[in-house]
């Protein structure tokens, strides 16, 4: 490889600095981590009698949120690890966006559910006086370690390209170079360097699909050991995973046309990326929508009496719009877009991305709330008010402002750090130039 | 407009009427019935029940005041109590002490219960006659019970005949019968006899079980039962299940399966990352 073609993918990924759109961009999402900040202090002063959560509906959006931000981290396990293992390299340059986006949204699952703790200031009983037995155990053991490995499998792959950012003193800030030098100065591009951590990723990579299944399958749990209708399934564990796999998958359709298109990457993120990302969507797209077919088919066929209530609420009742909101926007027009070659080009693939994403976010809120508005007794002498449930302003508030977070530390990451990896990229063209030679 | 008038009075003399009489149609029909219960011989009581007919069907009625009576339905005397109607219809009165002496001056006796005229039932009544019985129970070393009726003539307690009888043994939720037999009629001694075949049923800790006998809805004796508490169970030792290991125990008591797998689970993972942290430190120190 000629130094001239090293030197223009190093210029090319670089991390660059925010112009007038970033600027605006991260200020708007400031803005409604600000707005989410203030109500949930407002939440905080008041208690949760601020939110439309009562007796019955007790989990309302920002347990759906909890759901979602789990759900859509598991992506960095599939393209960085599944992907990796079965030595798939077109996914080279999705790694590090996979990995943030499931840093990111792991971090805020963790907040999001303290938001939902009326007294968070017990929070610390967890684990004083926490039960092995419980589900509630396990998530906090299952998202502590993801999130660990996760940012492990962030980190060993970005300690060569901070070298190479150390070298480009002129294109970071005083404190941004400081930053490199504390994580990777000692990185020298030793050859025992490289085996160490090849090793490293490789045993992370392994280590991470069981941590992932077992993160989402412990919070379908949360619902699944509940005798309730609508959650009383053995299928729940399969269900979430195929559906994290689809939301994280669409993320990160969205986040490729995003960095894409704002920092010029046409060479590295190409059709050829849409095009198989497009592919894998379309295929687990399906692969959820088989398994809502069974979560619904089946008690749909048999019809016992509470499960009727239930279904009849998500088909034809109160959550009917919701329900085929969710269906339609998160399975079936995505699949309809990306089944054909052009819907697989990066507009519509990132258009089929953003609906599977904010589908996935209703889904979520049709999986959590529908079933505790449908309790096997009937409400009787409650309020009208008990009977439904619709989001607070400060419930949307602290949501908005909980995605708008996530989406703010994946906008400085890509501000500090190459969000497309420099050093594997340049390996990667330098061996693809040596077997065509 | 004398005669105006006076039709005035007619018209609305007439509606008063015809709405006190609609209002007296509007009463329902009460339905009194009761029955007579000694129980092991110590305990006597009455059960009154009341129910009405509505739409043609029988509903109980609740909350109707009853007197009863012995041998007579008026006197004061003879009043033994009041009770009310609970939601199944029911008003249960124990005998009071108060009543030995009326008791004992006759083999036959005539209870009466009264209700309480209401805005929606009229007074209604309802009689029962006992004759003085007593049911008596013994055991034989080969597990058969022997079960004697008696009735009262004069001063001699008699054996009375062809009274139909059940043997059971006392179970929480019901009477569970001591072999396939249900129910047994007595002979000319006024007995029967019926052998245990329940063996190891559970009885307490030290294999105690309660048999009884039982006289229903006899129309001359009422409803008598008699008891006898027999070693013939097996021995059952409560053992708590609170501090089991179980999945819905308290916290620290899950399941040593769970814990080993779980603590497992967590100490590997735990350890690979450890370990690659420490592969962070060897990186760094050959980058020395």
């Amino acid at each position: 490889m000629q130094n001239l073609e090293k030197e223009q993918i190093i210029q090319d990924l670089l991390p660059q600095e925010f112009g007038k759109q970033g600027k605006i961009w991260v200020a708007c999402l400031i803005g409604l981590c600000l707005i989410g900040f203030g109500a949930y202090c407002h939440q905080l002063s008041k208690g949760l009698v601020v939110t439309a959560m009562r007796d019955y509906a007790s989990w309302g959006i920002y347990i759906s949120n909890f759901v979602f931000f789990v759900a859509i981290s598991l992506v960095g396990s599939l393209i960085t690890a599944v992907l990796r293992l079965t030595d798939v390299h077109w996914s080279t340059p999705l790694t590090r966006i996979a990995e943030i986006i499931a840093v990111s949204a792991i971090t805020f699952a963790s907040i999001i559910i303290v938001v939902d703790m009326g007294r968070p200031d017990r929070f610390y009983n967890l684990f004083l006086h926490g039960r092995l037995q419980s589900p509630i155990v396990w998530d906090v053991i299952v998202i502590t370690t993801y999130f660990f490995i996760s940012i492990l499998l962030l980190y060993f792959p970005l300690l060569p390209d901070l070298k190479i950012m150390l070298q480009y003193k002129e294109r970071t800030s005083k404190w941004m170079y400081k930053l490199y030098t504390f994580l990777g100065s000692f990185w020298k591009d030793k050859p025992e360097q490289f085996k160490i951590t090849d090793k490293a990723i490789n045993i992370l990579s392994i280590t991470i699909i069981p941590v992932a299944f077992s993160i989402h399958t412990v919070t379908s749990w949360l619902f699944a050991t509940t005798y309730r209708p609508g959650w009383d399934s053995t299928n729940f564990g399969a269900y979430f995973i195929s559906g994290a796999f689809l939301v994280g998958s669409g993320g990160v359709l969205v986040a490729m046309y995003v960095f894409r298109s704002h920092y010029n990457l046409k060479k590295y993120i190409t059709y050829d990326h849409f095009d198989k990302m497009g592919k894998v969507v379309v295929m687990l797209a399906l692969l959820y929508l088989y398994f809502n077919v069974n979560e619904f088919l089946v008690p749909a066929f048999k019809m016992k009496k509470p499960e009727e209530e239930h279904l009849k609420g998500l088909f034809t009742g109160e959550f009917a719009p919701i329900f085929w909101f969710a269906i339609t926007t998160s399975m079936l027009l995505p699949i309809l877009i990306l089944v054909t070659k052009k819907g697989r080009r990066p507009f519509p693939a990132f258009i089929a991305g953003i609906l599977v994403v904010i589908g996935s976010w209703f889904k979520r809120y049709i999986i959590v709330t529908p079933t505790l508005l449908h309790p096997f007794l009937p409400m009787r002498d409650v309020p009208a008010s008990y009977h439904h449930y619709f989001p607070t302003w400060e419930e949307w508030a602290i949501c908005i402002g909980s995605l708008a977070g996530a989406l703010l530390v994946i906008t400085f990451f890509a501000r500090i750090f190459p969000i497309i990896p420099i050093h594997e990229t340049i390996t990667e063209t330098e061996e693809h130039e040596h077997d065509k030679k | 407009m004398n005669t105006i008038k006076n039709k005035y009075i007619v018209v609305i003399l007439l509606s008063f009427f015809s709405i006190a009489s609609f209002a007296q149609d509007a009463k329902n029909d009460l339905m009194l019935s009761m029955g007579y219960y000694n129980n092991n011989n110590l305990t006597q009581y009455l059960v009154a029940h009341a129910k009405t007919k509505i739409d043609g069907k029988f509903q109980m009625v609740p909350d109707v005041a009853i007197k009863f009576y012995i041998n007579n339905d008026s006197a004061a005397t003879n009043l033994l109590g009041t009770a009310v109607t609970n939601d199944k219809g029911d008003a249960i009165l124990m005998m009071p002490p108060s009543a030995k002496a009326e008791w004992m001056k006759s083999v036959k006796h005539t209870f009466a219960i009264v209700s309480t005229p209401s805005k929606l039932y009229d007074e209604a009544k309802a009689t029962v006659d006992v004759s003085k019985a007593k049911l008596k129970i013994d055991t034989t070393d080969d597990k058969k019970l022997i079960v004697t009726l008696l009735e009262l003539k004069d001063t001699a307690w008699v054996p009375v005949k062809a009274v139909d009888l059940k043997v059971a043994i006392k179970r929480l939720d019901g009477d569970l019968n001591v072999n396939e037999t249900a129910t047994y009629t007595t002979d000319s001694t006024g007995t029967i006899t019926a052998e245990f075949k329940r063996d190891s049923l559970p009885g307490d800790k030290d294999g105690n079980l309660t048999l009884i006998a039982k006289v229903e809805d006899n129309d001359i004796y009422g409803n008598l039962t008699a008891e006898k508490v027999v070693k013939w169970g097996s021995k059952f030792q409560y053992v708590s299940q609170f501090d089991r290991r179980t999945l819905f125990a308290r916290r620290g008591h899950s399941p040593w399966w769970l814990e080993l797998l779980a603590y497992a689970i967590v100490v590997s993972v735990w350890g690979v990352l450890i370990y690659l942290v420490g592969q962070i430190k060897k990186i760094k120190k050959l980058g020395v």
